[in-house]
């Protein structure tokens, strides 16, 4: 898939302006707005190994440290180690009936690293009892940890203390007389030194580090010996167990898998979630997914002639339906200086040819919501609909420049919807659309073959990559929030990279 | 040269569709799967015994081209035994030892000298001049070395199990040399 989806050269711009290619965005059915990773909110569902996929409360995982406590990865190669049974020979040799006992060690698959390579002795039950490393430094760890959390504690008392202090009714005179209490101190002959009730009660401190500075000479062999680049590892390596940073390759011991998460995302506005997976930590499926990928029609570039700066090349764009109703999709002159609100005004902006069932009331929801969307005012401002946004986010600006003017059509066409049995259907495509011929190329099923005139701007330098951007109008149809579905005009910015600008023949 | 001088070992089992060229001499319990390459281009080549040579593979003798028109000898490729050439793997090397991997798709050039339990990781390049010493592993994307403990071990029961498999799907060239 990633061939087809991977090189982005038709990006979509999210609502908040970043531009994405369309497999990784968003589309929030209560806002009509695309998002994508950057303006949803991220939240951990649930923790799991990705190996024994068991799932690992919260609580649990914190303690952990965030691994799992049965599966290890290869401390050579960072891939997950599998435990392999060699079986040692019978446990007292003159009975011959006695069954070979069973052994289990820790081997990669990939690089071959095995856990007898650093003499970790051989194990007799499966899940191990593998040694544990110490961590050297654990006891100066905690003490630290103890003590910052110590002086935690006191700054929090302090707190409560003051609070409870102002509160009381006699003012103190040097704050009106501006002598401050150090100075008042020293007049009355008390000594200055003034001890802040924080560090009154401080807690013990450990032990400072000191400073080395007499540092151990090069040893010689350095410069003698030739280094065996085998034994020393490599950064990665090192980093991958940061207590022990292992100098060399002897010192690899298998380290905890680190757990997975699965998250759900939440639109910010309305607050729904936009994806959300399955609990089940070996399940791949998702219980809530609006992918944009379902519901905007997406773009794909056919063919583009050769870029000549100043002249008008044809370009020939797929657009494919994804959604199970007819769209009419027309094009917009792309307006870089325009006001980002003023598209998303547009798109609350109900279309009342169909949906006549929608209430007044209804409407006005809609208009509320939407305008702290379009003016990003303080929400406390506006009284409070029904659905509070919980984070108002200004849509930055669209950083992409478009170097290529594009012929804008002035006709649209229509998209039939998605029919999965329509790729078995020999019959024909039996459709009985009026297309404009000089935009519809061929279509077939719910794709459609649209050409476009665009034109490099004349300043261009050669090899420089052309960019043109247009702004898609389709028609989304609502079926969420009544019985009837709704149409929306619903506007997305789509940018195409055509490639690079060649010389003039 | 270009005319094909196959000798195989009582025990060998090597498949009709696999493709031998040149001056082979195929050693007894080696396995030869349909479609696998073998090219005796620059001198002959001598394998060894229980090798598995799988799908696609290719073992080709070709000198370097600054060693090419030194006429006096021809070079003789010697593959020794219990080496593994897995699916489509590529292997020029000039020389090549016991109990050696190379896995899926890796490349050997043809000046490396492959000694004794070597593995080559799937998809590894190797192609600089080098002798790899006993036990080498080179694995992933960087074909980071590494030395391992002891050779790989053998794949006897994989071995066993084609030996009985192949003959009923494939048809199977029949051993012209007496031991």
């Amino acid at each position: 898939m990633s061939y087809i989806t991977g090189p982005d050269v038709v990006k979509y711009a999210c609502s908040c302006g970043l531009l994405k290619p369309i497999s990784h965005l968003y589309f929030c059915r209560y806002c009509f707005q695309l998002r994508c990773s950057f303006c949803v909110c991220h939240e951990v569902d649930s923790n799991f190994c990705g190996k024994c996929s068991e799932n690992i409360p919260s609580s649990e995982a914190r303690v952990k440290k965030n691994r799992c406590g049965n599966c290890y990865v290869c401390p050579s190669c960072q891939q997950e180690l599998s435990t392999r049974i060699a079986s040692k020979g019978p446990v007292n040799p003159e009975d011959s009936k006695s069954t070979p006992k069973k052994m289990y060690y820790l081997s990669c698959q990939f690089c071959r690293w095995s856990s007898r390579d650093v003499g970790i002795p051989d194990q007799s039950t499966v899940t191990g009892g593998w040694p544990e490393r110490e961590n050297v430094h654990s006891n100066r760890l905690q003490e630290l940890v103890d003590m910052y959390k110590a002086i935690v504690l006191a700054q929090k008392q302090q707190k409560d203390k003051d609070k409870k202090k102002q509160r009381g009714k006699f003012l103190s005179y040097t704050d009106r007389t501006g002598v401050t209490a150090a100075a008042l101190r020293k007049r009355i002959g008390l000594p200055a030194e003034f001890t802040h009730p924080i560090l009154k009660n401080k807690p013990k401190e450990p032990e400072p580090a000191s400073a080395k500075t007499e540092v151990d000479e090069v040893p010689e062999q350095l410069l003698t010996e030739p280094i065996n680049l085998m034994e020393i590892t490599t950064v990665e390596q090192r980093l991958l167990q940061p207590e022990a940073q292992p100098v060399t390759v002897d010192k690899l011991f298998p380290v905890h898998k680190q757990l997975s998460i699965k998250r759900s995302l939440r639109c910010r506005h309305c607050e729904h979630n936009v994806s959300k997976p399955e609990y089940n930590p070996s399940s791949v499926k998702f219980k809530i997914q609006l992918f944009a990928y379902y519901h905007i029609p997406e773009i794909r570039i056919v063919t583009v002639e050769p870029l000549r700066a100043g002249k008008q090349c044809e370009l020939i764009v797929k657009f494919t339906n994804p959604t199970q109703h007819q769209t009419t999709i027309a094009f917009l002159k792309l307006n870089m200086d325009e006001e980002d609100a003023s598209l998303d005004s547009e798109v609350a902006e109900v279309i009342q040819d169909l949906d006549q069932t929608l209430s007044l009331q209804e409407k006005q929801q809609m208009s509320l919501t939407s305008l702290p969307l379009s003016t990003s005012q303080p929400s406390s401002l506006i009284s409070v609909p029904s659905r509070q946004p919980s984070l108002t986010i200004e849509p930055r600006k669209i950083s992409q420049e478009v170097n290529c003017d594009i012929e804008v059509p002035t006709s649209s066409f229509i998209l039939p919807p998605r029919d999965d049995a329509a790729e078995y259907d020999d019959s024909g495509d039996t459709h009985n659309i009026q297309d404009d011929p000089k935009l519809v190329k061929w279509r077939k099923s719910n794709k459609a073959f649209i050409k476009l005139n665009v034109t490099p701007m004349s300043d261009l330098a050669l090899n420089s990559e052309v960019v043109c951007g247009f702004i898609m109008q389709h028609i989304y149809t609502n079926t969420v929030a009544s019985k009837e579905p709704q149409k929306y005009n619903h506007k997305v910015k789509v940018f195409l990279r055509l490639g690079q600008l060649v010389g003039s023949e | 040269m270009s005319r094909n001088n196959i000798k195989i070992l009582p025990g060998a089992l090597v498949c009709e569709e696999s493709k031998l060229r040149g001056d082979i001499t195929i050693g007894s319990g080696t396995i030869v799967h349909p479609s696998a390459t073998i090219i005796a281009e620059a001198g002959p080549i001598i394998i060894g015994e229980c090798c598995l040579i799988e799908e696609q593979v290719k073992i080709i003798h070709r000198l370097p081209f600054d060693q090419q028109n030194k006429e006096n000898t021809t070079p003789v490729l010697i593959i020794g035994s219990h080496n593994v050439f897995e699916v489509d793997c590529t292997v020029e090397s000039p020389k090549i030892g016991n109990n050696n991997v190379f896995e899926s798709k890796c490349y050997v050039g043809n000046k490396v000298t492959v000694s004794n339990g070597c593995i080559i990781g799937a998809g590894c390049r190797v192609t600089e001049e080098q002798i790899l010493k006993e036990n080498i592993i080179i694995f992933g994307s960087k074909c980071q070395m590494r030395e391992g403990l002891d050779r790989p071990g053998l794949q006897t029961l994989q071995m066993e199990t084609l030996s009985k498999m192949i003959p009923n799907y494939h048809h199977i060239k029949k051993p012209n040399k007496k031991v």
